[in-house]
């Protein structure tokens, strides 16, 4: 791995070049401190309760349920509204206006009164408002196909096919899961001082997770009205298979560039956790345990059905590459400990795979933290930050590029007269704010360009400090020239933070912010990753996670069909 | 109505951001702003007021000259403080280095209660702080003291209008490393906002939301609209929808 490992006093650790790398983040997998993963483990430590508490649908399946959550400290509803939409209303876009399902977590309690508010509001999503209590608002549509060959096979008294499932792996797929004070619910800031969802994105985690319960209790209800006694529960194997679907585009990509502390703190903690994995001796007894999850990957990524032609050409190399490693692993390893003593650490074996694919190289990242629980385990409540910019005082001109010059190469030395690297520009759009990309001289909207240009900008304020005296305050500088105070802010922030910024040009005419997306979607815990186009792709979350009824806090990395439906597949011919 | 802390801070951020200026960060304005509304001291209000003009003002730096006492008379060229206060902030903490008390003069500046927030965060440089401005508009004279270790200030409201060499337009901060003589400097004030009460508004915010007034929240989405660019064709496409 071109990890260019820091050595400093024997503790291997990987450089913010090596890490923040667009295409490294963009080929990241969900690892135990994703997001999702620390959920499932919290909720089975402490013993949450999830249990129905309402359930007023009508025989077509339209009504609301509410579910209840009880925690060690407190109540908590999630409404869900299953409404009748036509077809051509079914939309994944953020301008949808109709869904299937919307649903809303609530703090406490739920009387009529606040029921009949949801009522009116919830289903409006962004047009509605909602108060206080509720901390997550989101919506989610049918997988029609997957949804309606569900029903017609459990009313029948029949499992279905696997291969229906495998292509889609959901019934229900999310198109936003809207937190933190968005359209009047509540701030994060609150929920931070709370004790069950202090942890950034819980709240949203748990309620589509709790909101995959509903889609599987939606189909036995829906097949049990259809089949009456014929109707039977779909095999808990592939009830554990199915998760819930998400599909992301554009939008979340400025996130990641306006919150960059959030994202430092997030690849620092992962890196931290990784570091003190990579350090640890390679023992034999773990060997096993890892061919075990290597395996589980390489099955994952053979059972994944992309349209994507790249994303399927990244997923059959890995595959390869896997096979390869998982070949040579035990001599590998073996040979570390009687004949060639040389591979001490896993760092070596890190060393050993930058062969590989940036796929297949997190993939064994990811499967390496699954090995060392009590390594990894404790970053997940480190996962917060404190988002403010800051310059200290008594900084002069010289420190400023001492950290520019150190942290941002990646923006000093791109050449901005350049028109590749200027060729895009952001913006939002009228339609529901929804961020964009236009090509810079060809579409309109320059003028309102978003300040997301972090590289350009960092570029402008690096040429601005060299022609002042090195020794000048940088206060003096600020005064006489206030526009660079943002980026100065900035870059002294975060190139005072273990991995910084994001070490991407996003006006590049290459830059894909599609590894913005998956670098989020998989510190999220997100899975099966199948791109629609460079700037929008559908995952699942929870798919292979336990049910509500078995919680446990034990491994669920990369999510398998059942070997009963796999084997039915394989022999049917309908998966490799 | 009621709204979160985040969605006030993103409207403004938006908003401030459709301004296209130069000078003024929008991440700093919008916590000025936000900073304001949860202490109930109308924040949006301010900055609907500043955002008739920001468009028109000036877009350049302030010009800065440091007294015979070692003091600073900033002129802000009639420009929104909210565009200016950090850079002076920063230059004046530079200044004060081994000094034991700082005065600012600020000239020619608008939109003074913004400074509010960014006055709290010198509590947390271990300074004293006090500020004071008159006002064409009641309440006519207000003073702000926030002293070492404290987290709101005690404000002071008059309606007495006593120019004494100042006009309408300038604003006094001063500097320092001992606290101020809270009771000797406010005599002769009307109305005295405690800094418990302030503690308090704030604290409610996070659990109740933050009450705004409608009016006032409907001109601040409105000109945070002008960041939004028309739907086209290519907008569409530019969405990442397979075509």
């Amino acid at each position: 791995m071109d990890a260019r490992p820091s050595t400093c006093g024997g503790t291997y650790m990987r450089d913010p070049v090596t890490v923040m790398a667009p295409e490294r983040l963009g080929a990241m997998h969900q690892n135990r401190i994703s997001f999702v993963r620390s959920l499932i483990r919290k909720m089975a430590q402490q013993k949450w309760q999830v249990t129905k508490h309402d359930w007023q649908l009508s025989a077509e399946g339209f009504g609301h349920v509410i579910y209840k959550l009880t925690t060690l400290n407190h109540i908590y509803h999630l409404v869900i509204f299953c409404d009748e939409i036509a077809d051509e209303d079914r939309n994944d876009r953020v301008i949808a206006e109709k869904w299937d399902v919307t649903f809303a977590l609530v703090y406490g309690d739920v009387d009529v009164d606040l029921l009949s508010r949801l009522r009116t509001n919830v289903p409006l999503q962004e047009a509605g408002r909602n108060p206080n209590k509720v901390l997550v608002l989101a919506r989610a549509n049918k997988s029609v196909r997957v949804f309606e060959h569900l029903v017609s096979h459990l009313a029948k008294g029949q499992q279905p096919n696997a291969k229906e499932l495998a292509e889609v792996g959901y019934i229900l797929r999310t198109t936003a899961v809207y937190g933190n004070g968005k359209f009047g619910i509540a701030d994060f800031g609150w929920l931070e001082t709370t004790e069950d969802f202090n942890q950034s994105f819980s709240a949203q985690m748990c309620a589509v997770y709790i909101l995959r319960e509903f889609s599987l209790d939606w189909v036995h209800y829906l097949a049990q009205q259809q089949g009456g006694d014929k109707a039977v529960n779909l095999d808990l194997g592939l009830q554990r298979y199915l998760g819930i679907g998400n599909a992301t585009g554009l939008g979340m990509a400025p996130y990641l560039i306006n919150h960059p502390c959030v994202v430092d703190q997030w690849l620092s903690s992962r890196e931290s956790a990784l570091t003190a994995v990579l350090n640890a001796a390679v023992e034999v007894h773990k060997l096993a345990p890892l061919q075990h999850l290597l395996q589980k990957g390489l099955c994952h990524l053979e059972q994944i059905i992309t349209i994507n032609e790249h994303q399927d050409d990244l997923n059959n190399t890995a595959i390869t590459e896997l096979h390869d490693l998982l070949s040579n692993l035990d001599s590998l390893l073996i040979q570390s400990h009687s004949l060639l003593p040389q591979m001490k650490t896993w760092s070596e074996l890190i060393d050993y795979a930058s062969k590989y694919s940036l796929e297949t190289q997190e993939i064994l990242l990811s499967c390496l933290m699954e090995l060392y629980p009590a390594l990894v385990d404790n970053y997940e409540t480190k996962m917060n930050c404190d988002e403010s910019l800051n310059l200290p005082s008594g900084k002069r001109i010289e420190d400023l590029l001492a950290v520019l010059q150190s942290r941002y190469r990646w923006a000093i030395e791109t050449d901005f007269k350049q028109p590749e690297n200027n060729y895009w520009f952001w913006y939002r759009s009228q339609d529901k704010e929804e961020p964009r990309l236009g090509v810079r001289g060809e579409e309109p909207g320059e003028d309102r360009e978003l300040p997301l240009d972090i590289g350009r900008q960092a570029n402008r304020l690096y040429h601005a400090l060299l022609i002042c005296k090195p020794n000048m305050q940088l206060a003096e500088f600020l005064v006489l020239h206030p526009q660079y105070r943002a980026i100065s802010r900035r870059v002294w922030t975060l190139g005072n933070k273990q991995m910084g910024e994001i070490q991407m040009n996003v006006l590049h005419q290459k830059s894909l912010p599609m590894h913005l997306l998956r670098c989020k979607l998989a510190v999220l815990g997100a899975t099966k990753f199948d791109p629609r186009s460079e700037r929008w792709v559908r995952v699942t979350f929870f798919q292979g996670a336990p049910l509500l009824n078995e919680l446990h806090d034990g491994e669920w990395l990369f999510p398998l069909l059942p070997s009963n439906a796999l084997n039915q597949a394989v022999l049917e011919g309908e998966v490799s | 109505m009621i709204v979160s802390h985040n969605e006030l801070v993103s409207v403004v951020n938006k908003a401030f951001l459709g301004m296209r200026r130069s000078c003024g960060e929008a991440d700093v304005i919008a916590n000025m702003v936000a900073g304001l509304q949860i202490v109930g001291l109308n924040g949006i209000g301010h900055f609907n007021n500043a955002a008739q003009f920001l468009t028109a003002e000036k877009d350049s730096p302030v010009d800065i000259f440091i007294t015979n006492e070692g003091g600073l008379v900033v002129d802000l060229h009639g420009c929104s403080l909210a565009c200016h206060l950090p850079v002076v902030i920063d230059y004046a903490l530079e200044k004060m280095v081994g000094k034991k008390h700082l005065t600012i003069e600020l000239k020619n500046c608008h939109n003074r209660w913004l400074a509010y927030n960014e006055l709290v965060k010198l509590a947390a440089k271990g300074l004293a702080c006090k500020a004071q401005w008159n006002n064409g508009s009641s309440p006519q004279n207000t003073l702000y003291i926030l002293n070492q270790g404290c987290v709101s200030p005690e404000l002071f409201l008059s309606d007495h209008l006593d120019l004494a060499g100042r006009t309408l337009h300038d604003m006094t901060i001063q500097l320092s490393v001992k606290n101020f003589d809270i009771a000797g400097y406010s005599a002769g004030y009307t109305k005295h906002i405690k800094s418990s009460a302030l503690n308090n508004a704030q604290r409610d915010t996070w659990y109740e939301g933050i009450s705004v007034d409608d009016e006032e929240w409907e001109v601040l989405k409105r000109t945070a609209t002008a960041l939004l660019v028309e739907n086209s064709e290519q907008s569409v496409k530019g969405a990442g929808e397979l075509v």
